[in-house]
């Protein structure tokens, strides 16, 4: 025991590391800073673990197109808990943008991003946008065939930059196309360039935290006052403040262990992300997803009405970034409390909800049609009893022209065109041909695939699909009479 | 709280080999078993062919149809496709099935949905119409005593002599109808009773309508026997 204390007063007389620390570890924090404060430390240990498990995957995975993800196999399934380590590195990627997300919305709604921290939300900010770019560059490592279809949005988006499109994308890809150098570009940003910033970032983010101190529980009526906070904020510290060590640090690392350990078990019960199938343009049949993390915009992207798709891509990132780190300049004085900023929690209620039901809608992609639709789900009985053998033959055209992999009869089929089950009380005879034919409305014209029997055909079998108490469509002016000698063509 | 037995069990559990997020070998699922069939098919065929009054083509879980098909003329169906709106599902032919597989899905179907006893007993019927030559002018006078009564006199709307149907159907397709029926439907199979018929057509009969109701498409498409 005392080499031991004669060791650190060696090192501590030659290098003063305990007096660099120790204002670190015993500054004088909020007595009331209860467990909203957990979250930024949880986001750190998620982060600490990242930079763990993703050196040691770096010692074993292979940076190149050509053996990537067949060493992900090998991690998966020859490397000793090689799984677990990429488990753990999934999940914790996961983890930390949620833990990161709820601790920004915490420091929103509490306004601690005012005077004098405003510089402590920028910087989180730009970790935000870093831990971002690290999991859609992580996506990328896996080099299955979401990466490489993820790959191709990211490209597609910087296509259409106007200009300067074609050097944008080669910059992203490493050429014009993706290929073997665009997974060794993103490998170089994901483990040498984004995790530097990214500690550079922490570590300003931390300074911060040392020099404004960490903000109080917001109390209707105590207002912030740049001119004279700092003063009263350090008297109030120096009176009735705690030690960071041990008071608030020790219900950190409670949370820390309780995170960990749901961490390790998400990791040992669901296994790591992927590697999905073979990143191979050419097999078509796949259904790309992004990473949780991308869902909503995934979400976001699918529903945008196709003409604002470049304005919207190009411009509304640059407006939320901008608009974030506005945040503490738009108002960095007054009120704290959510109760007197009803507004700014309504804000924060709206986002959440809109990302959460964008990632439904991403997760659950009612646009994509079911591919096997057409070969799997059988015309209910409903529709087939009844009809003429005509009719019949239209409800095998139906299914062979795979109309059903877009429309759903009974509630089940595609859900990207509506639903055709009294689709007769809508079109009328004429109307449907020409639907079919001409397509229009996202629909694609089948007037080419289609001859005219068939046409005929499945128009037969559509103009059946209504309730029995409800009257067909019909074209205005079709019940007039037919000028006598006019030819009738069926 | 015994620490050490729960230090042992963590240390089980974290050593075993049976974690469930760990690494699974992937069991191929063998084309031979009938749980492949029934998947493949529930995937590739149910569609069109499904049971009962479902699906808008012949419904192949039925008994009735493997009586009388065989193995032979499944697998030429399924292999090279048939008719206008049957695709091909040979490998060869941009399918998705192995000749391989093919053979095993018709014969799991069998086992799945044929009589119990394997018994066929239809092969007088099955023949195709290509072969055995139907007489028009008798098979009118069979349309009108055993089938008009359900689907009208001769050229009726809606009728099967709709010449827009007869240029869907080919002459394999009327023959199938015929024999096989769509009893849930309404529509008896080929040796059911039927209106002045109690005991069904003969196979000649079959053949016979066939050959009449084929003789009314329009005149352009009678040279082809499969459209």
């Amino acid at each position: 025991m005392n080499f031991l204390k004669g060791s650190l007063a060696w090192i501590e007389e030659r290098t003063g590391a305990m007096a660099f620390v120790a204002p670190l570890m015993f500054h004088h924090v909020p007595r009331n800073a209860k467990w909203w404060y957990v979250f930024g430390s949880a986001t750190l240990m998620f982060f600490t673990i990242q930079i763990v498990t993703g050196v040691c995957l770096a010692t074993v995975y292979a940076p190149s197109a050509a053996q990537a993800w067949q060493s992900l196999n090998y991690i998966d399934t020859e490397v000793p808990m090689g799984w677990m380590l990429r488990a753990l590195h999934g999940w914790s990627s996961n983890a930390m943008v949620v833990m990161m997300a709820i601790h920004m919305l915490q420091v929103f709604l509490h306004a601690s991003y005012k005077y004098p921290r405003e510089l402590n939300w920028i910087t989180g900010v730009f970790l935000l946008l870093t831990t971002l770019a690290l999991a859609f560059t992580g996506q990328v490592m896996r080099w299955d065939q979401d990466a490489y279809w993820g790959l191709g949005i990211g490209a597609a988006i910087a296509d259409r930059i106007p200009v300067f499109g074609d050097q944008a994308r080669a910059l992203l890809l490493g050429g014009p196309i993706i290929g073997g150098e665009t997974l060794n570009r993103f490998f170089a940003l994901h483990v040498f360039v984004l995790p530097g910033a990214a500690i550079a970032l922490v570590g300003l983010h931390m300074v911060l935290i040392i020099k404004n101190g960490i903000s109080e529980m917001p109390k209707p009526g105590a207002v912030v006052v740049p001119s004279t906070y700092r003063k009263e904020f350090e008297e109030r510290m120096h009176k009735d403040g705690v030690p960071f060590v041990p008071d608030a640090a020790q219900r950190d690392m409670v949370f820390c262990g309780v995170c960990l350990i749901g961490l390790v078990a998400l990791a040992a019960f669901y296994g790591p992300f992927g590697p999905g199938g073979i990143p191979d343009p050419t097999l078509i049949n796949t259904n790309p997803r992004p990473d949780y993390p991308f869902m909503w915009l995934f979400g976001a992207v699918s529903l945008l009405p196709p003409a604002s798709e470049t304005a919207i891509m190009l411009i509304a990132p640059a407006i939320v970034v901008l608009v974030l780190v506005a945040v503490p300049f738009l108002s960095n004085s007054g009120e704290r409390a959510p109760s007197k900023r009803p507004a700014m929690v309504l804000l924060a209620l709206v986002t959440v909800t809109a990302i959460a039901a964008l990632t439904w809608e991403g997760t659950t992609s009612p646009w994509s049609p079911v591919m096997d639709g057409w070969s799997s789900l059988p015309t209910p009985s409903e529709f087939t009893k009844g009809r003429t053998p005509l009719e019949m033959q239209g409800a095998v055209v139906f299914q062979f022209a795979q109309c059903r992999n877009c429309h759903s009869l009974d509630g089940r089929g595609g859900k990207r065109g509506p639903a055709l089950d009294d689709i007769a009380t809508r079109l009328s005879y004429d109307q449907l041909v020409r639907q079919v034919q001409q397509g229009g409305g996202n629909m694609p014209a089948y007037g080419k695939n289609l001859d005219s029997a068939q046409t005929a055909a499945v128009v037969g079998f559509l103009s059946t699909l209504h309730p029995f108490n409800e009257p067909d469509a019909m074209t205005p002016g079709a019940q007039l009479p037919l000028p006598s000698g006019a030819a009738t063509i069926r | 709280m015994n620490s050490r037995l729960l230090l042992a069990s963590l240390i089980t559990w974290l050593s075993g080999c049976e974690r469930p997020g760990g690494p699974h070998a992937v069991q191929p699922v063998a084309h031979d078993s009938l749980a492949w069939t029934q998947s493949a098919f529930n995937t590739n065929c149910r569609g069109c062919h499904s049971q009962g009054a479902e699906g808008a083509a012949l419904p192949l879980m039925n008994a009735n149809y493997w009586a009388v098909a065989t193995d032979a003329v499944v697998i030429e169906a399924i292999a090279h496709g048939q008719g206008r709106s049957m695709p091909a599902y040979l490998a060869d032919e941009g399918g998705p099935f192995t000749s391989a597989q093919i053979v095993s899905l018709v014969q799991g179907m069998r086992s799945l949905w044929g009589a119990k006893d394997g018994a066929t007993g239809g092969e007088s019927v099955a023949i195709s119409p290509r072969v055995i030559a139907g007489d028009a002018g008798a098979g009118a006078a069979v349309f009108s005593q055993a089938c008009a009564g359900c689907h009208g006199p001769q050229g009726s709307a809606g009728s099967v002599i709709d010449p827009l149907y007869l240029r869907l159907i080919s002459n394999q397709g009327l023959w199938s109808a015929t024999v096989y029926g769509r009893s849930e439907l309404g529509m008896p199979a080929w040796n059911q009773a039927m209106p002045n018929r109690p005991t069904g057509l003969t196979a000649q009969e079959v053949a016979d309508v066939v050959g009449w109701i084929s003789a009314q498409r329009p005149k352009q498409q009678r040279v082809s026997d499969a459209p």
